[in-house]
């Protein structure tokens, strides 16, 4: 047997321990399960039939769910473009878009709803710390995927229209944007449905959109009422994907 | 008349490279000939016509295109650019845009900056781009985008996007690489038509002695860069048409001397 074979056996080793420590180490009681059945079927239960009362409720929180997604996805237009010559492997030295490309990474990592808390301790409630902490979220991914666009642009049509005598502002125009605009496009679309889908979570750190009305009326148990808020939002985020993969293909 | 081109004593050499690609090259090309460029890979074909169309720098000796001097340190004025149109190996073209806009990017040298940044060409600039593309046979594909088209089909938008320019001079690249005979043969009477109806000198750069003796004026022999034959096609004396058939044959059997 050959040195993958031991490998092989250690990763299993590992992972069967992980899982027997997490299993030991975390109070999984089976009584407590069982106990928990009629209780969720109570749950269940008292969400039908969905109160569709809060209709007002709904539209309202939706409006400002899509302003929030709007608006901080044009926060990481805005940012992200320029961070996205500076992160381009073909643009600026590597003294330049190594560090660039790090602070994006590091970006990436921090979690939405941990930077929404944050600036709603600096700015207050509402929908604008949403709108910044999805604009601050979104750039990390959308100026790493336009460094990419700006990086695949191929070279020889801007030799060809410099030989036709086009000048640089000329060349950018009609050899490089075409081939850039419509992956920044696809890629500002596909942002946005996630901003969308994200941003329904921020109001239940205070952040606006229609998680406020979710969080208030499941704590004061109202669950008609948290289950045609849950429609709604189930309704929105397929009609958004409906409507991306249209656009999408309008890109490819 | 004044030539066409005007090449004295040229000489190139690529960044770090020990051995010169061009090396001590003198040629007059007349204005409103055809000429091929034979020769093995590696003999400083594509440099010589980069070079010509103004796109190297640092080379020695002097050459003139349509009479005007090249500057070795400098690109040529955006205005003089124009007017030598190059046709690339491998097309380059804008894979994404239709192949009306890709022939239009021909007369971007042409057009006033404002139209040109706009993307508003006039009555004129599409008249000439349509005529370039007729006399390609791609006028039914205006609408198309290039990256839904076949490798021929590109093949003579990038020639159509050089015709649109309206250049004096055409560089065609190895326009017949890897095409069968009869391609070649329809390719090269396109292309030479295509410019003697305009009145523009053409040189292209080919692997095949055949069509380059049936389509061009005048043939160089290209070795090392240095010229091993030069003579109009009508004049080429059997030594030196020998000679251009040993060009390939020499490339894949360096050790033989070189006949001149």
């Amino acid at each position: 047997m050959g040195r993958r074979g031991y490998g092989g056996y250690a990763a299993g080793a590992l992972v069967a321990g992980a899982v027997l420590w997490s299993l030991v180490t975390s109070d999984m009681d089976p009584s407590r399960l069982l106990s928990a059945g009629p209780r969720i079927a109570d749950f269940l239960g008292r969400m039908l039939p969905p109160d569709p009362s809060v209709m007002k409720e709904i539209i309202q929180g939706s409006a400002e769910t899509l302003r929030i997604a709007i608006l901080g996805t044009l926060g990481a237009v805005i940012l992200s473009l320029p961070l996205a010559i500076l992160a381009s492997e073909t643009m600026v030295p590597a003294a330049v878009h190594r560090p660039v490309r790090m602070v994006l990474a590091l970006i990436r990592a921090i979690p939405l709803i941990l930077v929404a808390m944050l600036m709603v301790g600096a700015v207050g409630l509402g929908p604008l710390p949403g709108i910044i902490a999805i604009a601050f979220h979104a750039t990390g991914m959308l100026a790493k995927f336009y460094a990419e666009a700006v990086d695949g642009v191929s070279r020889a049509p801007i030799a060809a229209l410099e030989s036709a005598g086009a000048g640089p502002l000329l060349r950018l125009r009609h050899a490089i944007w075409p081939q850039v605009a419509p992956v920044i496009a696809r890629d500002t679309i596909f942002r946005f449905e996630l901003n969308l889908r994200e941003s329904l979570i921020l109001g239940i750190v205070g952040a606006g959109g229609i998680g406020f009305y979710i969080q208030t009326y499941v704590r004061s148990f109202q669950y008609d009422k948290a289950a045609s808020v849950t429609i709604a939002v189930i309704v929105m985020v397929i009609a958004i994907e409906t409507l991306n993969v249209a656009l999408r293909r309008r890109f490819s | 008349m004044i030539p066409a081109v005007q090449i004295d004593d040229l000489a190139f050499s690529h960044p770090g490279d020990t051995t010169p690609t061009i090396d001590g090259l003198s040629l007059t090309i007349p204005t409103g000939e055809s000429v091929a460029i034979l020769g093995p890979s590696g003999a400083g074909k594509t440099t010589l016509l980069t070079l010509l169309d103004g796109r190297l720098r640092r080379w020695q000796g002097r050459v003139s295109i349509l009479g005007l001097a090249l500057d070795p340190d400098a690109p040529p004025p955006l205005s003089r650019r124009a007017d030598s149109g190059f046709i690339f190996q491998e097309f380059a073209l804008v894979e994404r845009s239709t192949v009306l806009r890709n022939v239009l990017n021909g007369r971007l040298g042409r057009m006033g900056v404002l139209r040109a940044l706009l993307g508003r060409p006039s009555a004129h600039d599409l008249s000439v781009a349509r005529a370039a593309m007729t006399d390609c046979g791609i006028a039914d594909l205006a609408n198309r985008r290039v990256d839904s088209l076949s490798g021929g089909q590109r093949q003579r938008v990038a020639i159509a996007r050089c015709l649109a320019q309206e250049p004096r001079l055409i560089l065609a690249d190895e326009p017949i690489s890897n095409l069968d005979p009869a391609r070649a043969t329809e390719i090269l009477t396109l292309l030479t038509h295509a410019a003697r109806k305009r009145g523009a000198t053409t040189i292209f750069t080919s692997h095949q002695p055949d069509l380059a003796r049936r389509f061009a004026d005048r043939i160089v022999g290209l070795r090392n860069g240095r010229i091993v034959v030069a003579a109009a096609t009508a004049d080429l004396t059997e030594d030196a048409t020998a000679a251009l058939y040993e060009l390939n044959d020499a490339a894949r059997a360096p050790q033989l001397q070189v006949i001149s």
